[in-house]
């Protein structure tokens, strides 16, 4: 499958990926946001006929701590069911890690997990070596904990 | 000389004071005290009308939407050369999408004040908006010279220029703006945004040395900071300069940083003058060569041994796939069946495939009796069933997949995929209550996965049982929305409104199908007012690379195959409520509502009490409370939960000519849509437009069956209009008829050719069955021409065989069930030719009964 940065006429693409695998779903105002404040973070995996099999939409932390360093965030990944076992999701952070460092010199990145989404947690833990910081405790609309998980990019830096 | 101020404007110095003050309490949005304040001044001067348009304005953030606007209108009356009264009735005409007519208010309150920077930057915003570029470089002019020293006026000039179409004087004022750049500090994400912008101007002004001069300068100062950027322009200059080994170099280090992005592999086998889409002759071995060298680099990179199966040929291709497809089937790769069907285009390729994989099945098969060999995992036997399954049904030949997936489900019953790909397997040979039995059973396997609860809700939709798959997307969609599908809807999701339309309409539900045919209308406006914000927010951010992409892509989005499929379905069904308008009284009388409408109507009346509920707090809190509501027009409750007004007749066909008249421009290539146009235009009498899409369909394909029914539908249409269409219209028709049927040949004639050619073709049967029901002739012949489908040198899908066995209802032919039944037999395992007594008894086993159910209804008995 095809990595690269995401462009304009991904987002509906990366937005069909997302309402079709996940329950966190965003309008296409909030891609069009990730875009046009941070385009060149999010990515998007696509097959040979140009649709998209799985995207990371990736942004920087706006609000920043006095004691905190520059940070960057996935909003959301994933990759559909079908696409699975390509190792996509991983080749799609690395990626965007890279990005948020060398622009953004990002330290770190951060996100969010359901506490339930055993996959994912297994996902974001074994494969891409984030770790748990803190339970954040009612951090869905839906009342359930998540995790919050970051990932050092210290080794990036130039 | 400054315009004199109207007296009646004039406020002494205590109200004159509280003005301005109500002015700041609007800008800190603190409503409540602004509305006192406003009140206070009019108690005194009640006609003062900068006064009122505040106070409306104020109402109208705190939602009194009505009362608000009244007062606004009122204002502006009372003073007609206020800019304040103008500015305000602007941002209400544009909080409800009027983007023209609030470019008139801002361009009255221009008037009254030419150098205000407020009403200038939204004027611009419009201006873009409705894509007035020569006023939007004015504007932008304006600007710049007011605050020259605001870095984004110039930007904004730039970007006005360069959506104007003039490149050059885009780049005059990005080098004027550059040169007077002072103290940039390192790192600086928006100064290195620019310095892109700029170059990827030159590049499009071909001015390729410039370009390659400004990069590499600003790359080493690390003025420019993006790296991938630096480095894809680099590539792609240094290639189109002729520079290529040093072009090579820069293709590799992009490979190496993104070693599966096939546009640097294509960039790179272009610079040494190797297209990959068409390697030939000696470039074959030189590509390979290449690919083989990267897949050696890069051991984790998937693209280049992918690639290598594009380009090799004989016997290197055989040694190539091998290894490949024996790798995915023992890592389980789901998708690699989807990876390696475009080689099929090539027949050669297609069967060394299938001998590959079937002597690995042989291999393993003589094995399965003894333990699994170190190098090979157990589920390798698994994934080879799984592949040949979709091998076969791609080849049509569905049996024998179903054989092989059971097979693998005797062997592993708990993998979702081959109950996946054994539904749609189903779903092929015209089985859709048994497919959505088998998504069912792939579903309850991983209750947790969105993905597979989505794909059998969808499977269900097609199966038309509605509520049972209502519930299903209900297990993902939020909880506090009124029904899963407004959660979808709110959501834009485009899947679940295209197959719930479709469902509808193969229901006959025609309301809820137009109803959500419109929905997916407005998603698409709502993508298009979203740029709205973005004119002001991108320059302001300095990210004007994607900028420029945004307005491009806003001005074709109409292109997207989920417009084009919602427009083409809904101006079909208005086009058959204007020819039979009994067929959308059936589908809408009210003791004929299916099971969907009903459910629908009870859902939106409990939606609308929730409304008028949340409405009644609102009022009651917004005297008390500052919230905040902004100006948007929020969309009012729908009183039309059915569709029921979508039906109405006289003017289905206007509605219909809306949904379609953005594709006019924007899908021309699609002969689908030519012949939409067609339809809806030969209906609303504008002969010339129905002549101009037959034409054009003509030129995409001259044969189409859908095509030959309409030429023969202009001739009698123009044939029995009882006069002569007044010049010079009369004379295009005629030329334009000349054009698309020989005059030489009868219609009946020009009929039968059509069939002769096309003999084997089910569609081009039904097609010309079809013409000659339009031409009068008597039934039995009509319906032998209809039945020659059935001939076994005929290719017919179940779709078509479906479309005919409509056709044949529809003329209300004596012999459809005939049909149906033959069909019925014909395609054995499809369950789509049922008589509807049957299929109660279908939709029963369409689902998984698990032992919670049971449990349940054990309970409830």
């Amino acid at each position: 499958m095809n990595i690269r940065p995401a462009r304009i006429d991904d987002l509906m693409g990366m937005q069909a990926c997302n309402l079709q695998n996940l329950p966190e779903n965003y309008t296409m105002r909030y891609y069009l946001y990730h875009a046009l404040t941070w385009p060149q973070l999010s990515y998007v995996a696509e097959d040979h006929k140009g649709r998209i099999v799985g995207y990371i939409l990736a942004k920087m932390e706006e609000d920043v701590g006095a004691d905190d360093e520059p940070h960057g965030h996935v909003t959301s990944i994933s990759v559909l069911r079908s696409y699975r076992r390509l190792g996509l999701a991983k080749r799609l952070m690395v990626q965007s890690q890279e990005a948020m460092a060398t622009i953004y010199r990002a330290s770190y990145v951060s996100l969010h997990v359901r506490k339930s989404n055993r996959a994912a947690l297994s996902l974001y833990k074994d494969t891409l070596g984030f770790t748990v910081r803190d339970i954040e405790k009612k951090y869905y609309a839906d009342g359930e904990d998540a995790y919050a998980m970051r990932l050092s990019l210290k080794h990036l830096a130039r | 000389m400054a315009p004199s101020v109207p007296s009646k404007r004039v406020l002494p110095s205590k109200e004159s004071g509280l003005f301005k003050e109500l002015l700041n309490l609007y800008e800190s949005r603190q409503l409540k005290k602004g509305q006192k304040t406003a009140d206070q001044i009019l108690k005194k001067f009640p006609e003062h009308g900068e006064t009122l348009c505040m106070k409306g304005l104020i109402l109208t953030h705190m939602g009194r939407r009505e009362e608000g606007i009244e007062l606004v209108k009122k204002g502006v009356r009372l003073d007609l050369t206020s800019h304040i009264a103008w500015h305000v009735f602007g941002l209400i005409q544009k909080g409800e999408k009027n983007y023209e007519e609030a470019l008139k208010s801002y361009t009255q309150a221009l008037r009254f004040d030419k150098e205000n920077m407020n009403i200038l930057r939204d004027a611009a915003h419009l201006q873009t908006q409705l894509r007035l570029f020569d006023g939007l470089v004015e504007t932008r002019h304006t600007l710049l010279k007011l605050r020259p020293n605001l870095r984004q006026n110039w930007i904004g000039l730039a970007v006005a220029y360069h959506l104007n179409g003039s490149l050059k004087d885009a780049k005059q004022v990005l080098e004027h703006y550059e040169s007077t750049l002072k103290n940039i500090p390192d790192y600086d994400v928006e100064h290195s945004e620019v310095l892109l912008y700029h170059i990827r101007l030159l590049e499009e002004l071909g001015e390729y040395p410039k370009a390659l001069g400004l990069l590499d300068v600003n790359a080493k100062s690390r003025a420019i900071i993006d790296r991938t950027a630096i480095m894809e322009f680099r590539a792609r200059l240094l290639s189109k300069l002729g520079d290529h080994d040093e072009a090579e170099n820069t293709w590799q280090a992009l490979i190496e940083q993104n070693p599966d992005s096939y546009e640097y592999y294509k960039g790179f086998f272009s610079n040494r003058g190797i297209d990959l889409e068409n390697v030939t002759g000696d470039a074959r071995q030189k590509a390979l060569q290449y690919l083989r060298d990267f897949s050696s680099q890069l051991p984790r990179a998937a693209a280049p041994r992918r690639l290598a199966l594009d380009v090799a040929d004989g016997d290197d291709f055989k040694t190539l796939a091998e290894p490949y497809l024996t790798s995915g089937l023992d890592k389980g790769i789901p998708s690699l069946f989807a990876d390696i069907k475009a080689l099929y285009r090539d027949v050669g390729k297609q069967r060394a495939i299938a001998s590959i994989v079937e002597a690995l099945r042989e291999r393993l098969a003589s094995q399965s009796s003894s333990p699994p060999s170190e190098s090979e995992s157990p589920t390798t036997y698994l994934w080879t069933l799984y592949f040949l399954a979709q091998h076969y049904s791609h080849t049509a030949d569905h049996k024998h997949a179903l054989t092989l997936l059971d097979e693998a489900l005797e062997h592993t019953p708990t993998l979702p995929e081959l109950l996946m790909y054994r539904a749609r397997v189903l779903k092929r040979l015209g089985d859709p209550f048994g497919a959505a039995r088998s998504m069912d059973e792939a579903r309850v396997l991983d209750l947790q996965d969105r993905f597979l609860n989505t794909k059998c809700a969808k499977y269900r939709l097609r199966a038309g049982l509605e509520e049972e798959a209502q519930e299903l997307f209900g297990l993902f969609t939020k909880k506090d929305a009124s029904s899963p599908g407004a959660d979808l809807e709110d959501m834009q999701s485009l899947l679940y409104l295209t197959e719930d339309a479709d469902s509808h309409r193969r229901n006959g539900a025609f309301g809820l199908a137009l109803k959500k045919f419109h929905a997916i209308q407005k998603v698409f406006n709502e993508i298009e007012d979203d740029q709205y914000d973005f004119h002001g927010y991108s320059l302001r951010r300095f990210t004007l690379n994607i900028y420029l992409d945004l307005i491009p892509w806003e001005d074709h989005l109409r292109s997207h195959a989920s417009y084009i499929h919602s427009a083409i379905s809904a101006s079909q069904i208005y086009v058959q409520i204007h020819d039979d308008p009994a067929a959308a009284s059936k589908a809408s009388s009210s003791n004929n509502l299916t099971e969907a409408e009903k459910k629908a109507k009870k859902k939106a009346k409990k939606a609308a009490q929730k409304v008028q509920e949340d409405s009644k707090k609102a009022t009651t809190q917004s005297t008390s409370t500052n919230e905040d509501k902004g100006l948007d027009l929020t969309p009012a409750k729908d009183d039309d939960p059915t569709g029921t007004k979508l039906l109405e007749h006289a003017t289905a066909l206007d509605r219909a000519w809306k949904l379609l008249s953005p594709l006019v421009s924007l899908a021309q290539e699609n002969i689908d849509v030519q012949i939409a146009i067609y339809d809806v235009a030969v209906r609303r009498s504008k002969l010339l437009e129905a002549a101009k899409a037959l034409r054009y369909a003509k030129s995409l394909d001259a044969e189409h069956p859908e095509l030959h029914i309409r030429l023969i539908d202009f001739h009698k249409r123009v044939s029995s209009l009882p006069q002569v269409p007044p010049a010079p219209i009369g004379s295009v028709i005629n030329a334009a008829l000349a054009e698309l049927l020989p005059e030489e040949v009868s219609l009946e004639t020009f009929n039968s050719q059509y069939l002769q050619r096309h003999s084997t073709s089910g569609k081009a049967v039904l097609a010309s069955a079809n013409v000659l029901h339009k031409l009068g002739t008597p039934i039995a012949e009509v319906e032998s021409a209809a039945f020659g489908a059935l001939n076994p040198e005929v290719s017919l899908s179940i779709q078509t065989a479906v479309d005919i066995l409509a056709f044949l209802q529809s003329i209300g032919s004596s012999r459809a069930d005939e049909f149906r039944t033959t069909c019925n037999a014909k395609y054995e395992l499809s369950t789509v030719f049922k008589l509807p007594s049957e299929l109660a008894e279908l939709r029963r086993v369409a689902f998984v009964v698990t032992e919670e159910d049971k449990t349940k209804q054990e309970e409830a008995s």
